[in-house]
């Protein structure tokens, strides 16, 4: 008997064509792409020997303070960390989830983000900065709470799912929820993808200044980009005046989303954030114009290559919403019966089921998330990948983690290496110049 | 720019852009010539008089009080408006009152393509002719046109007007100076768009 398995009829694909052979229509899904892309697991820090010396690892001091959006605002973003909590919606997130994201920004210094869906006055309560996304939809969007941000973010894309809205299934469109953003109890909301009042890189300037306007010029301008055609993208943001862009992943989670864009758009953040950086090289703003990238950042490896790499920051979701419970049993959660996978394996955020009480809108499975606990396990989280940051950049010999540079860096696979434009380890070879 | 019980004139607007952005205090202000893009965008409380044509998204997101444009206005006037009331004297671009949350949009003109796109909520009234795909997917909110309509967008369906509708529109129109218009078609959601047709089995159970 000949035995083996077809890895393009593999077993999932095959459970797919039955599931969407019943459903009719494409199929939904929360988490990140379960691609196996190039990351910065493929690129490894070349630390001191005889030619420098190292910081002492675990006491001189490495400054990790960090100023975004410093070029046209009066007052720039200023974080104690370059790590900050990018936008999550009210909606697709408890309240107690957002309030316990805003509680442990404000804990290390650092700021979270709004999201699609207004702002919920207990994240902006327990935020002290807070960045506030305007998007196509502008769900609850509010000037008075748009004047009141330390921080703005235009959202053009998003990484998991560029060129479409948010999306939001009728079980979470409930309560304050579905009154917040005007629209009908219950229904599954699919927000727009373009904005209503700008189409072009010209109109966007105009956008641009019309928010500064409402802030009184003080406060930076964030352009999000879902990583895709990045180079041009980030180019005419630049050009359109933001101070600072955010490129957000293929790799970048979601609470919900139609899993063919999961899984078929976008590039990885390696990439994205070497293209990034290239393309305001070019207009002479790297350095002027800050540069923020997310999707996949797990650790403070991962953050400190980005920076090498040429980010100034970073931006994480699905990080902290693992450091918040999600995935995790816990004592009053069952995640077989509950969900329906062992915990570890749930990308259900868009039943509105979480067990944990981060993805749902469930008045008693939101009770399992504690604000004052969640914001503690994430300022640890946040706070340990600091640590390991500033531990990978002493022993390259740097005190500060925007020194980190590319020529700190290798690559191990030859993707990688012709992504990252770093040499390949063991050659001196940059592939694909 | 403006403080509370203040009747500001500007003179020469020279249609430059975001004049009038984000002003909060109750006050009267008057442009004397056209204005362009965001013109009295994210308003709330203020009457705004412009007295020639407006770019694109005039009253932009406005929360409350009065804006009157007496030409016309670009595309996407009274774009994602949560309250308050948006006159134009002339015709209304493309995209006139999208993702709409409130307040009440009227055009004495025509209104161009996808007026009322996504409008989740408010009235917009239309009294000549509206464009292509009017109320594609809206989700609530009642739009009125006097004129014929070019085409209904997705999900967007006619629907009798009430007598009392009728009285109201009317009402709304004559405090403009408008009392030519008699009849006018209703359109609303057909709300056919609100859910997925299928569930997964996960789907249904959350349900």
């Amino acid at each position: 008997m000949v035995t083996g398995s077809s890895q393009i009829w593999a077993p999932w694909v095959m459970d797919d064509i039955h599931s969407k052979a019943e459903l009719g229509r494409y199929r939904i899904r929360g988490f990140s792409s379960f691609q196996n892309v190039t990351h910065f697991d493929d690129l490894t820090f070349l630390s001191t020997g005889l030619t420098r010396f190292p910081l002492e690892g675990y006491k001189e001091r490495c400054n990790t303070r960090t100023v975004i959006g410093g070029l046209n605002a009066e007052q720039p973003l200023v974080l104690e960390t370059p790590i900050y909590i990018s936008g999550m919606s009210y909606g697709a997130l408890s309240a107690n989830a957002k309030i316990a994201l805003g509680k442990a920004a404000t804990m290390i210094g650092s700021a979270s983000c709004t999201g699609d869906g207004g702002m919920l006055q207990g994240e902006r309560d327990a935020s002290d900065k807070l960045v506030y996304q305007v998007l196509p939809s502008r769900y609850g969007f509010n000037p008075h709470h748009l004047a009141g941000a330390q921080a703005v973010e235009i959202v053009v894309g998003q990484g998991a799912k560029p060129g479409t809205g948010g999306m939001l299934m009728g079980i979470k469109v409930q309560g304050d929820v579905a009154e917040m953003r005007d629209l009908p109890q219950g229904i599954d909301q699919r927000s727009p993808a373009r904005h209503p009042d700008w189409l072009g890189p010209d109109d966007l300037a105009v956008k641009i200044e019309q928010i500064r306007e409402a802030t009184d010029w003080r406060v930076p301008v964030h352009v999000k980009l879902g990583a895709c055609r990045v180079d041009d993208d980030v180019k005419l943001a630049a050009k359109a005046g933001a101070d600072a862009i955010v490129i957000d992943s293929m790799v970048a989670g979601t609470g919900a989303s139609a899993e063919v864009l999961i899984e078929h758009s976008g590039i990885p953040t390696v990439p994205a954030i070497v293209m990034a950086r290239e393309a305001l090289r070019e207009l002479g703003l790297y350095g002027k114009v800050s540069l923020i990238a997310s999707g996949g950042i797990r650790h403070g490896a991962d953050a400190a290559k980005a920076l090498a790499l040429g980010a100034d920051a970073v931006a994480i979701g699905l990080g902290a919403l693992i450091a918040l419970n999600c995935n995790k049993e816990i004592p009053e959660s069952n995640f077989p019966e509950e969900i329906g996978v062992e915990a570890g394996l749930c990308h259900h955020c868009h039943t509105g089921k979480c067990p944990v009480g981060i993805a749902t809108q469930d008045p008693l499975l939101t009770q399992r998330l504690d604000p004052d606990e969640g914001a503690e396990r994430v300022a640890n989280y946040i706070n340990s990948m600091t640590m390991e940051m500033t531990l990978l950049t002493r022993s390259l010999g740097k005190s500060d983690v925007h020194s980190l540079e590319p020529e700190d860096l290798a690559a191990l696979t030859l993707e990688a290496s012709a992504m990252a434009r770093i040499p390949l380890v063991g050659t001196n070879k940059v592939f694909g110049e | 720019m403006a403080a509370k019980g203040e009747e500001i004139t500007v003179l020469n607007p020279n249609a430059r852009h975001n004049l009038g952005v984000a002003i909060f205090d109750m006050c009267t202000i008057r442009f004397e010539g056209s204005v362009g893009y965001y013109a009295a965008s994210m308003l709330d409380g203020p009457e705004v008089v412009i007295e020639g044509n407006a770019g694109w998204a005039l009253g932009e997101n406005m929360m409350a009080g009065k804006i009157s444009v007496s030409k016309n206005a670009g595309a996407s006037v009274g774009s994602t408006m949560r309250g308050g009331e948006l006159f134009v004297g002339g015709d209304a671009g493309a995209r006139a009152g999208i993702s709409m949350k409130g307040g009440s949009l009227i055009v004495a003109g025509n209104s161009g393509f996808l007026t009322g796109f996504m409008m989740q909520k408010g009235r917009i009234i239309i009294c000549g002719d509206a464009g292509e795909a009017l109320g594609d997917s809206m989700y609530e909110g009642t739009i009125y046109v006097g004129g014929s309509i070019a085409s209904l967008g997705a999900d967007a369906t006619i629907e009798e007007i009430s007598e009392e509708e009728l009285l109201d529109v009317l009402a709304a129109l004559r405090d403009h100076g408008i009392e030519n218009k008699r009849s006018f078609t209703k359109v609303v959601s057909a709300k056919k768009l609100y859910h997925y047709d299928t569930l997964e089995r996960l789907e249904k159970s959350a349900l």
